[in-house]
C-alpha cells in the first residue's frame, strides 16, 4: 500500500463568533490520503471545506489534533517551517486563480519557485507552461490571458517545486462549462504524470464523479453534519 | 526569481504611483543636493581667499572683517586711507628713499600696497605695483600665471593686468585700452590703462579684479591727498621717474593707500607665527592703523553667517526630503490593499513573512536609491546650470562636477534609512497580513 501523504488524526477548529462565542468549523477524527491517490471531496457551502484547506496546508494551525504531510507533523512545526513544508511538499490551486497580477505567466511559475528549498528553475517553469498548452504564453500577464488559461497558469505554478500533493480548491467554479472539463482533465492528467497526490474541493458533482475516491466532508467531520443537521 | 525582483516588479505593477514617489524623492533630494553644493561652493570661495599669498592685511583703524572683505574679496567699502609714510614702515632700506629700514622692515617679507575706490564696469579697480603679481605667490604656493601678455613694470604708469572673469566677460584683451571710472560706475571717468596682461583663472576673487599700475592711479582726478596749507608752501622734491607721457609721479606727501597686503618675515630664534603676532599687537597698540588676519576673519564670518545659514538651508531642504520620504509611506499604505492579496498569495505559496517584510522593505529601499540618484544627478544639473551665474559673483567656478563629496557619499545611505523607517509601517502590514482571509 502506498505510503500515506496526508494524514489528520483528531483535528478540531473553532472561530470566535463577535457575542464571545466559538462555532466549531472542523472535528475530524481521521483523514488520510495517499501518495499518487486522486480524490474529490464534496460539501455544502460553510461545511469547513476552505478551513481544511488551510489547515493541511499549514496555513492554519488546528486547536488540537495532529496535521501530518508527508510524514511531517505540521502541529509541531513553527510557521517559518510550516512555510517552507508548504512551498515544497504542496502545490495550491484556488477558485480564484491567484495569480500574481504584476507577473508573466513565466514569473508567477518563477516566484513559487522562488520560496521553496530549490533553485528557481527557468527552463522548468517554461516546461511546465509549456505542458499546459501555454508555451506561447510565457510572458503575458494574467490580464491578457483567458479565465482558462489563467487556471493552466495557476495549475502549472502548483506543480513547480515537485509538490508530494496538490489541493485545488474549487478549480471550475470560476470557469465557463466548456473549459471545466479541460482544467479537470488537466489536473487529473498532469498530476498523474507527476506522481502527485491530488485532493479537489468541489460542489459540482459531475466533477466530483469523475475521481476514483469521492468523499463528502460531512462524512468524516461531525463539525460539518452539525451544521446541516436539519433543525 | 530574488526578492529583488519581485520587489522590482511591484514598482513596475504599481509604474505611475511609484513613478510620482521616486519624482518627489527625487526633487527633494536635488534641492538638497544643490543645496549642499553651493554650501561648499561659497564656502571655497571664502576659503580660497585664506591663501592668497599673504598673512596679514594692514589697514585703516576700524573694522577688521571689513578690511579683509574689501581687501580680499573686493566686496564692502574701504575703511580709509592708512599714511604714505606707515606703508613705508614697512619696507626695508634699499626701498626707501632714506636708505633707512623701516619700523616693522625686519618682521616683513613682502608688503604690497593696494589703493582702492574705482570701478571699471562694475569690477573693483585696484591700485598697486609690480609686486603684487612678482612677488605675492597663489594659495597653492604658484606664481600667478598669466593666460595673455604679463605683469605690468612699476615705470609703466598706465599698464593694467585682468582678473580671468573680468577679461572673459568684457572681452577686453591684451593691448585694449580700459578708462576706469571715480568711486562708482557712473563716476568720473579716467585716464585709459592699457591692458599688458590677462591672469590665468584662479578661482579666487583676484579673477573678479582690476590690477593697474598704483602710480598711474596716483595721477588720476581726486586720488591725491590734498596738501596741508603749510606744506604747499615747502620745495617739492625731485620726481622719481617720469612717464613717457610726461606725467610725473604723485609726490609721496600725497599719497596714500588703502591698504597693506603683508607676508610677515621669521624673526631669528622666533617661530613666523610668533612673529606675526607681535607684528600685529605693535600694528594694533599704534595710533597709525590696523593689522588683521584674513584666515581669523574669515572663519569668525563662515560661523558667524554662512555656517548658521548654510545650516538653514539644509534643514528647509531636510525637511523637503523628510516630505518626499512621508511620500513613500503615503504611496505604500495607498496600495497596501492591493498589496495584500498579493502578499496572501506569495504567502500561500510558501514565502515567510519575513519574505514579504523583505519585499516591501526592499521596494521602499529602491524607490529612494532610484530617486536618490535621480536627484543626486538633477542637483548637480541644477548646479551646473546656475554655474556661470556662481563663478561670475562669487569668483569661484561651480559646475556640474562640483560637490560636497562628503555629505553627498552620505545623502544615499540617509536616504535608504529614512526610506526603510518610512515603509515599515506597510511592511510590518504586509508581514501581519491574514492569508486565510485574502484567500477567501
Amino acid at each position: 500500500m502506498p505510503a500515506p501523504v496526508i494524514e489528520l488524526h483528531d483535528v478540531r477548529k473553532s472561530f470566535p463568533l463577535p457575542g464571545g462565542e466559538t462555532v466549531r468549523v472542523l472535528d475530524v477524527d481521521s483523514f488520510v490520503m495517499t501518495a499518487g491517490e486522486q480524490c474529490a471531496l464534496e460539501g455544502q457551502s460553510g461545511s469547513g471545506k476552505s478551513t481544511l484547506l488551510h489547515v493541511i496546508s499549514g496555513i492554519m494551525r488546528p486547536d488540537s489534533g495532529r496535521v501530518v504531510v508527508d510524514g511531517i507533523d505540521l502541529t509541531r512545526l513553527d510557521e517559518a517551517r510550516r512555510d517552507r513544508v508548504r512551498a515544497d511538499q504542496l502545490g495550491l490551486v484556488f477558485q480564484q486563480f491567484n495569480l500574481l497580477p504584476g507577473f508573466t505567466a513565466l514569473e508567477n511559475v518563477l516566484v513559487a519557485m522562488s520560496f521553496g528549498s530549490g533553485r528557481p528553475d527557468r527552463d522548468r517553469a517554461a516546461g511546465l507552461l509549456a505542458a499546459v498548452g501555454l508555451a506561447d504564453r510565457l510572458h503575458h500577464k494574467p490580464a491578457a490571458l483567458s479565465i482558462g488559461q489563467q487556471q493552466r497558469v495557476a495549475v502549472a505554478r502548483a506543480l513547480a517545486n515537485r509538490p508530494r500533493v496538490i489541493l485545488a480548491d474549487e478549480p471550475t467554479a470560476s470557469i465557463d462549462p466548456a473549459h471545466q472539463q479541460q482544467v479537470i482533465d488537466l489536473l487529473k492528467n498532469t498530476c498523474a504524470e507527476e506522481r502527485v497526490a491530488l485532493l479537489v474541493v468541489t460542489h459540482a458533482p459531475e466533477v466530483a464523479g469523475q475521481f476514483p475516491r469521492r468523499l463528502r466532508l460531512e462524512d468524516f467531520n461531525r463539525a460539518a453534519r452539525a451544521a446541516v443537521r436539519p433543525a | 526569481m530574488s526578492l529583488l525582483g519581485i520587489a522590482w516588479r511591484n514598482i513596475r505593477q504599481r509604474l505611475l504611483t511609484s513613478g510620482l514617489t521616486a519624482l518627489s524623492l527625487a526633487l527633494g533630494v536635488a534641492l538638497v543636493v544643490a543645496t549642499l553644493v553651493t554650501g561648499s561652493i561659497v564656502n571655497k570661495a571664502f576659503e580660497s581667499g585664506s591663501g592668497l599669498g599673504y598673512n596679514m592685511i594692514v589697514g585703516a583703524k576700524g573694522s577688521p572683517l571689513q578690511l579683509v572683505l574689501n581687501s580680499v574679496y573686493f566686496i564692502s567699502r574701504p575703511i580709509e586711507n592708512i599714511s604714505w609714510p606707515f606703508y613705508q614702515q614697512f619696507l626695508p632700506a634699499a626701498e626707501r628713499a632714506d636708505g633707512v629700514d623701516g619700523t616693522y622692515a625686519a618682521s616683513t617679507q613682502t608688503a604690497v600696497p593696494i589703493c582702492m575706490g574705482d570701478y571699471y564696469r562694475s569690477y573693483r579697480v585696484v591700485g598697486t605695483n609690480a609686486a603684487f603679481f612678482d612677488r605675492l605667490k597663489r594659495g597653492t604656493g604658484e606664481a600667478y600665471r598669466f593666460s595673455g601678455g604679463g605683469n605690468f613694470r612699476d615705470e609703466d604708469f598706465f599698464g593694467g593686468v585682468l582678473g580671468a572673469t573680468v577679461a572673459a566677460n568684457l572681452g577686453l584683451k591684451v593691448g585694449d585700452d580700459f578708462a576706469p571710472t571715480h568711486g562708482a560706475d557712473d563716476g568720473k571717468v579716467h585716464d585709459p590703462f592699457k591692458v599688458v596682461g590677462i591672469l590665468a583663472r584662479t578661482d579666487t576673487p583676484i579673477d573678479r579684479g582690476v590690477f593697474v599700475n598704483m602710480e598711474g592711479f596716483y595721477l588720476q582726478d581726486g586720488h591725491a591727498k590734498p596738501l596741508p596749507e603749510d606744506a604747499a608752501a615747502q620745495p617739492e622734491p625731485a620726481p622719481a621717474a617720469v612717464h613717457p607721457s610726461g606725467h610725473a609721479p604723485l609726490p609721496e606727501a600725497q599719497r596714500e593707500v588703502t591698504a597693506i597686503l603683508l607676508e610677515t618675515a621669521s624673526l631669528p630664534g622666533l617661530p613666523a607665527e610668533l612673529t606675526a603676532m607681535g607684528l600685529r599687537t605693535a600694528i594694533n597698540e599704534g595710533r597709525d592703523g590696523q593689522a588683521a588676519l584674513p584666515i581669523a576673519e574669515i572663519r569668525q564670518l563662515l560661523d558667524l553667517f554662512v555656517r548658521p545659514l548654510e545650516l538653514l538651508l539644509l534643514l528647509v531642504t531636510a525637511l523637503v526630503v523628510l516630505v518626499s520620504a512621508i511620500g513613500i509611506l503615503v504611496s505604500m499604505v495607498g496600495s497596501s490593499l492591493e498589496r495584500s492579496r498579493d502578499v496572501a498569495i506569495m504567502r500561500a505559496l510558501g514565502a515567510r513573512r519575513g519574505h514579504v517584510l523583505a519585499t516591501v522593505l526592499i521596494e521602499a529601499v529602491l524607490l529612494a536609491v532610484g530617486g536618490g540618484l535621480a536627484g543626486w544627478l538633477l542637483g548637480h544639473l541644477l548646479v551646473g546650470a546656475i554655474g556661470p551665474l556662481i563663478t561670475t559673483n562669487a569668483g569661484v567656478s561651480a559646475s556640474i562636477f562640483s560637490a560636497a563629496p562628503l555629505a553627498e557619499a552620505l545623502l544615499v545611505p540617509f536616504l535608504v534609512i529614512l526610506a526603510i523607517a518610512a515603509a515599515l509601517l506597510p511592511a510590518i502590514a504586509a508581514y501581519r497580513t491574514d492569508v486565510a482571509k485574502w484567500l477567501g
